[in-house]
């Protein structure tokens, strides 16, 4: 037991945890990667931030020549890193000073921001801002990435209305034809709507790190990487600026790996370019003011801090879609940026065959960055990481069909012993994206208590209108966005119901995950009184369908029937189970991660018929509106810090919240006991709770292989990925071999000692594979130091025999050697059949034990142990 | 025999053939880690270096190709194992994105130019059932098989509270059962599928693919073409459809994911749904056996389905036509009388873009990109396919995709491909001297005599991807104890021994059955006959009887559950008691 904190002292740590959850979470891998290699084990400081303080003004020339200015900010702009960048990292840009945004879009990415006023557009361009360079390293409005060419160009525009480049104060004499921008311009084999008579256009070019020209006058002459609904979506954005003049974007920077006509790389300079948007400067206007004259001194159609859902018209003078005209561009930001040297990686054509690691995907952000360091030396072997569910993974190791499984739990053996090296140390949470209500910015600490998120799994949400004829809950909040216990602990959100806030996107099939957070659920006093039927203080109930459902288990299932009854012809047509599309649960966390991520809620409900073909129209609902999202889903620790996603803190008592943090996760160490030797380190949770300071989404993720009976070179194999991945893969970073982010090192000293010791002694036992002996006595040992038996009377499992050559084997002191070549002799004649047989015999004492163990347990006992998962 | 054993030493083998022909490097010694018998087979490890060592192709100094994202849409049959092979790729810096969507959506989307590649289970149509272009629009094209498959029936049965894990049905009654025509599980067809077990009365609800799908082409294909007297009433017309048209009480489910979703639901109970098998595998959720030619009922494991690919028509009469160049007609696959084969078995493809001026795929570096993901996904991207409930392909189609992925250094001859061939793929189906030949189909097990029609049915679970066999010898038995360690020796480097033996065997033209497997598996499924004593017993589908009612389990359950209690706690209390009443007395005396 770690020793109490003092009950003041506890909030203030609660506090420090959700501070450290921005540093653990949040911050994205550290460009620790060029050093790391010169510089093993630093963490490496936060590189080269940058911040920049300008005056932006607005000018208009009147009618007798004066320039008057309409409007002056001085804003300051930073960045928290911007040397070391990999492709795909988030840089932190925050601005303050800035006008208020106005018209606020859906979707401020790409062409979708265009219809905003005075937004900041961010963009990402190759090449330096100094004059002195070379015309090919420059950085111009030229080699700034769009994925629309709508962003980049102008083409045909009415001359009279929409050209209000052609006033611009401080536009080039040529930029001020009617049409302009790229010279020459193309030719109308290309570009035939670009010089329409009596229309202006103003084309601005791409120049791709080859040298290629693409006009971008319409989407065909635009860069392969532009495709609309491509796989990364923009990154350039138009964003928000609050009342008050502040605002901030995490940039996803692109390398020429995911961009590769933009072709930033450590040996290609780019730059983030920050462009607040103030409006156009305007030329002098007529004595007798024109159309254009007034719509380049326009000051917006939409008030500050409104929104834009509709995608109706912005002012053009003052919206993104000229940042390349000289009124804004000349208040430019240029953040130079540097991406790190690639990580080397496998070659594709390395034949030696992998050796698989079966399971769990909470280790894949990890087995990413491991992977290259196996096959890469060529005294090790090559590593590869099978995801699919944690059983699934343990079955084939039983079969004798994978080397190694990849687990977070004891599983049901089915035949020799298995040993449980701990490998990693991480977990789940609760991942979401709320953004708070009048675009005042993402809301940033959730808090979840197990009644909510037990109020989410059992579907007691009503969703919308449709869910309300399910019987036994027609009062139920829709959302929990309504339901008060959620507002009390998340102040300040909008309480507008909408389906996604209705559920929590889980796993479909069988896995560890769901078992644990179902065991949080379960010790819960609140939470399995609300499943079992107790109204809430509000007078919520539980979804009749889930009322009493068993917890923990391992698998969530959609036990509800209700199918609505509606007008809807589509529905009416496609009767389906309403909150069954509501949950829609996914078979990867990847994809929960990638939901969460593009704030696109999984859920099904979507019915709509197309009159055209008389056809109906089911599946996924669309992507949330920026301003309005609210998502919420399970995802892996390491998805959340490789993707930044937030990750809510989780009630572990009354008033107190736990986020995931290197703290949090060890004291959760701190307090798992191991059910034995090579066997898994449980997580009781209600320890947990007691202990205040665990994070019960801790998990560690084990190598499991068969201590008996595995072909030698393999577990040679396994024992030494052990032992890699516990000494080395501790060490975190971002270059090959390191630990990434959203994983707590496992280390020689401190909580996590106890795994490393495990891992070495699994390892050892792996690589031996001890032969079994030659008579097994399997007599239920009573005072063999036998852990208690779990809550739930499982068979027979309540005898934990999972290693039938318990002390008799010393684990770390034995030489591996020798026990190897005991090995060779050993007749291969084991019969598991006698085991379960003298089970069979100890069965009724057995069961007597345990009603002896049940009585004791009524008088206060607590049970550390949770019983092995079962296989179905 | 141990699967993944096995396949290691067939891949050891095929490197060490390598190793053989390129005469380069006497095998590095083993080192400290590895003290194997000097009798055994090479081990990968010591192999290795090889082909990689003095053959490194000519790569920029970074010492490997340059590569950049390539994005892909399309199938959700093949999307399980497509993702693995993504994950595989990216340590060694090929970024593939996938992001699914429907085979009908990889099409189009291949056809606007907005992917670099599409996976699609049918060829561009020609003309959509709306009567709108299903072609790429120009854009030149080339077929690519990926990988094989079944197409699986899951369901959801109840018998009193036990779910049905062993069902079987023959292709006739899929279909009527598919167009409305069997609508309850009593039904007398049902019931003569399963050698007179009954199931309840309750109604059948069909769940099909609401978007358009290649599973629901690859199902209506061999609905049209097996029993067209069924289909084409029912579809009003002849031929596919990739958007089932759904009748009656049949649900419509978006993606894979949502129709087995569906099926697993709480109100899944009568429900059956078309998924790649590797739906239900994930899921732990049975599936169908169907009936084969040869009076069999058996289920898609990769051996099923390699076996009965081993008769699918692969178009190769003219490489210059994209359109047709490597596509498959399944008719003798629906009809192969191999009692092994599983019907409704085909290949995915990949829609690779091969134009010297693709809008899209324009540079060396995707080019490249695509080439390295597929050259590892044809190889060793294979061999993981049985474990996530596909098929790997045979090495002649394989042959054929690498010409196909030649045709991206035609269109860019700085597309390095050199080492990129079958001679260094490591895949299980591979025999290096007969490349029409299929090692997985002829190591496939015979089906369990219990499967076969008028006999059983079995009693073991579907779904698991163990195939269901009397054959003591089968590949991945469990509990590979040390004692089967020394049989997988002998086995592994028999299979490819019986190579040479089997070269008359065209696979994909004409062929037999393999017979060389007969002596082998005539004896086992004659002794099978004798006892059929390895098939576990009979506990799932049992026929609907009286005690079976949910009510009587309940009260049986309860009963059972007070005496348990009795038994536990009767001795404690009376010895309470006694001591209470001892002590009472003590007190009294």
């Amino acid at each position: 037991m770690t020793p109490r904190t003092p009950r003041s002292r506890r909030r203030p740590l609660a506090l420090l945890g959700a501070l450290l959850l921005a540093a653990l979470l949040l911050a994205v891998p550290n460009g620790a990667e060029g050093r790391a290699a010169a510089d093993p084990g630093a963490p490496g400081a936060p590189a080269g931030g940058y911040e920049k303080t300008r005056t932006l003004t607005r000018t208009f020339v009147d009618a007798q020549g004066q320039p008057v200015v309409d409007s002056t900010y001085d804003v300051t702009v930073s960045a928290d890193q911007t040397t070391d960048l990999r492709g795909r990292q988030r840089v932190e840009v925050s601005w303050s000073g800035a006008r208020p945004s106005a018209g606020r879009a859906s979707n401020p990415y790409g062409v979708g921001g265009l219809q905003q006023e005075y937004p900041v557009v961010v963009l990402q361009c190759r090449g330096r801002d100094d004059a002195t360079l070379p015309l090919d390293q420059q950085l111009r409005p030229e080699t700034c990435w769009t994925s629309a060419y709508a962003q980049r160009s102008q083409v045909q525009k009415s001359i009279a209305v929409e050209s209000t480049w052609t006033k611009d104060l401080y536009a080039d004499p040529t930029d001020k034809q009617r049409v302009s921008g790229m010279e020459p311009l193309p030719d109308a084999t290309l570009c035939p709507t670009a010089d329409t008579e009596g229309f202006a256009t103003h084309l601005t070019e791409f120049v791709t790190a080859a040298g290629k020209v693409f006009p971008a006058c319409d989407a065909e002459q635009m860069p392969p990487e532009a495709a609309v609904g491509g796989a990364f979506p923009p990154a350039e954005v138009a964003a928000f600026t609050d009342l008050d003049g502040n605002g901030s974007v995490q940039f996803e920077v692109r390398s020429n790996v995911e961009n590769e006509s933009l072709g930033c790389s450590h040996e290609v300079d780019c730059s983030i370019v920050v462009l607040p948007i103030v409006g156009l400067s305007c030329d002098q206007e007529a004595a007798e003011p024109t159309r254009l004259d007034r719509e380049c001194r326009s000051s917006g159609v939409f008030g500050a801090g409104s929104s834009n859902f509709t995608n109706l018209g912005a002012a053009q003078a003052v919206s993104p879609s000229l940042w390349w005209a000289a009124s804004n561009w000349r208040h430019r930001f240029t953040i130079p940026i540097t991406f790190g040297l690639p990580p080397s990686v496998c070659d594709v054509l390395d034949s030696r065959s992998p050796v698989g690691f079966y399971g769990s995907e909470l280790l894949a952000q990890a087995a990413l960055q491991w992977a290259p360091a196996y096959c890469l030396d060529e005294k090790r072997f090559k590593f590869e990481l099978n995801q699919m569910s944690d059983v699934a993974g343990f079955t084939l190791m039983q079969e004798g069909r994978a080397p190694a499984a990849v687990v977070s739990s004891e599983h049901e053996r089915t035949g020799g012993p298995v040993g449980y090296a701990p490998t990693a140390l991480t977990g789940f949470g609760i991942g979401y994206v709320v953004d708070r209500p009048d675009n005042a910015g993402e809301f940033t600490d959730l808090r979840l208590t197990p009644r909510l998120i037990a109020k989410l799994l059992t579907q007691s949400y009503l969703g919308s209108d449709l869910g309300r004829g399910h019987p036994g809950m027609a009062d139920n909040p829709l959302a929990i966005v309504e339901d008060p216990e959620f507002q009390a602990l998340n102040r300040g959100l909008s309480t507008n119901a909408q389906e996604a806030a209705a559920t929590l996107l889980a796993l479909s099939d069988d896995s560890d995950v769901i078992q644990q957070l179902t065991e949080y659920i379960a010790q819960d006093r609140a939470a399995m009184a609300f499943v079992k039927g107790k109204p809430d203080e509000s007078g919520m109930v539980v979804n009749p369908s889930y009322r009493g459902i068993e917890l923990p288990r391992a698998e969530w299932p959609l036990l509800d029937t209700y199918v609505p009854e509606t007008q809807d012809v589509c529905r009416t047509a496609n009767p389906a189970v309403y909150f069954n599309q509501l949950a829609a649960p996914v078979t990867r966390l990847r994809q929960v991660a990638e939901a969460v991520l593009d704030g696109w809620p999984n859920v099904q409900t979507r019915c709509e018929r197309d009159p055209a073909t008389g056809r109906d129209k089911t599946g996924r609902v669309d992507q949330q509106s920026y301003g309005s999202r609210f998502m919420l889903g399970i995802v892996s620790l390491g998805d959340a810090a490789r993707y930044g996603l937030r990750v809510a803190r989780l009630q572990t008592g009354p008033g107190t919240f736990v986020a995931p943090t290197e703290r949090s996760l060890g004291a959760a160490i701190g307090i798992s006991e191991q059910a034995g030797p090579r066997r898994p380190f449980a997580l009781d949770q209600a320890d947990v709770v007691r202990n205040r300071q665990a994070y019960p989404g801790t998990m560690v993720v084990y190598t499991a292989a068969k201590t008996r009976g595995l072909e030698k070179d393999l577990a040679a194999d396994v024992a030494s990925f052990i032992r890699i991945a516990t000494t080395e893969g501790q060490r975190q970073g971002s270059a090959n071999g390191r630990l990434p982010g959203g994983f707590v090192p496992i280390r020689a000293t401190g909580p996590t000692a106890k795994l490393l010791t495990s891992a070495r002694e699994v390892a050892a036992a792996i690589e031996a594979q001890t032969p079994k002996p030659a008579e097994p006595t399997e007599e239920p040992d009573v005072d063999g130091g036998t852990p208690p038996p779990g809550q739930a009377p499982a068979e027979e499992d309540l005898t934990p025999p999972a290693d039938p050559v318990p002390s008799a084997a010393p684990t770390a002191a034995a030489p591996t050697e020798v026990v190897a070549e005991v090995d060779a002799e050993v007749a291969p004649t084991a019969a598991t059949a006698s085991e379960s047989s003298g089970l069979a015999g100890a069965l009724f004492p057995a069961l007597l034990g345990v009603g002896l163990l049940a009585l004791a347990g009524t008088v206060g006992s607590r049970f550390f142990v949770r019983p092995p998962r079962s296989l179905s | 025999m141990n699967a993944h054993l096995l396949r290691r030493r067939a891949a050891t083998l095929v490197l060490a053939a390598v190793a053989l022909l390129t005469a380069a490097v006497p095998s590095v010694a083993d080192d400290a880690r590895d003290p194997a018998p000097r009798g055994s087979a090479p081990t990968a490890r010591t192999a290795a270096p090889v082909p990689t060592g003095p053959s490194t192709p000519a790569v920029p100094a970074a010492g490997r190709a340059a590569y950049a994202t390539i994005e892909g849409t399309g199938s959700t049959w093949s999307k399980i194992m497509v993702d693995q092979w993504i994950a595989d790729v990216d340590s060694s810096g090929i970024r593939v994105v996938y992001s699914g969507g429907g085979s009908t959506k990889g099409r189009r989307d291949f056809a606007l130019n907005t992917n670099d590649f599409a996976i699609s289970e049918i060829p561009f149509q020609g003309t959509d059932e709306d009567g709108n272009a299903d072609t790429s629009n120009g854009r030149e094209f080339a077929y690519l098989p990926i990988v094989a498959g079944g197409t699986a029936f899951t369901y959801q049965l109840k018998v009193g509270n036990e779910q049905v894990k062993n069902l079987r049905l023959s292709g006739e009654t899929i279909a009527k059962i598919f167009t409305n025509q069997i609508t309850m599980w009593n039904d007398p067809a049902i019931q003569a599928d399963n050698n007179g077990r009954g199931f309840p009365a309750i109604p059948i609800t069909p769940v099909v693919r609401s978007d358009g799908s290649g599973t629901t082409a690859q199902l209506t294909t061999w609905l049209d073409k097996a029993y067209p007297s069924h289909w084409r009433p029912y579809f009003g017309k002849s031929g596919l459809t990739s958007y089932y048209p759904r009748k009656g009480r049949m649900i419509g489910q978006s993606g894979s994911d949502q129709v087995m979703s569906t099926i697993k639901a709480a109100t899944g109970n009568g429900t059956i749904g078309y998924v790649e098998y590797s739906y239900p595998r994930e899921a732990g959720y049975p599936v169908v056996k169907v009936l084969n030619k040869a009076g069999y009922y058996v289920e898609p494991t990769e051996y099923n389905t390699a076996v009965a690919l081993t008769k699918a028509r692969i178009n190769t009469t003219d490489k210059n036509n994209p359109s047709t160049y490597l596509t498959q007609i399944l008719d003798g696959v629906y009809t192969n009388a191999d009692p092994r084969a599983y019907p409704i078995s085909s290949y995915s493809y990949m829609i690779i873009p091969t134009g010297a001026g693709d809008r899209r795929l324009d540079s060396t570096a995707k080019r490249q990109t695509l080439a390295d993901f597929m050259y590892y996904s044809l190889c060793g991207g294979q061999d993981k396919a049985g474990d996530y409930g596909y098929s790997p392909l045979p090495l002649n189609l394989v042959q054929a995709g690498f010409e196909q992925l030649a045709k991206l250094k035609k269109a860019d001859p700085a597309v390095v491909l050199d080492n990129r061939d079958v001679t260094t793929c490591a895949n299980p189906t591979f025999d290096g001297t007969n490349p029409n030949k299929n090692v997985l189909a002829e190591k496939a097990p015979m089906p369990a005599s219990c499967d076969k029609q008028g006999a059983g049915p079995c009693g073991t679970e579907t779904g698991t991807g163990e195939p269901s066999t009397d054959d003591p010898a089968a590949p991945s038995t469990d509990g590979a104890g040390p004692g089967t360690g020394t049989g997988q020796d002998g086995g592994g480097t028999g299979a490819p021994g019986t190579g040479p033996g089997g070269a008359g065997q065209d696979a994909p033209g004409g062929g037999a059955a393999p017979e060389q497997v007969d002596p082998e598996t005539g004896a086992v499924v004659g002794t099978a006959d004798a006892g059929g004593a390895t098939s576990v017993d009979e506990i799932y589908a049992t026929s609907t009887l009286v005690d079976d009612r949910p009510m009587d389990a309940r009260t049986f359950g309860w009963v059972a559950v007070v005496e348990l209690l009795a038994l536990v706690l009767v001795p404690g209390i009376v010895v309470s008691v006694l001591r209470r009443r001892r002590r009472e007395g003590q007190v009294a005396r």
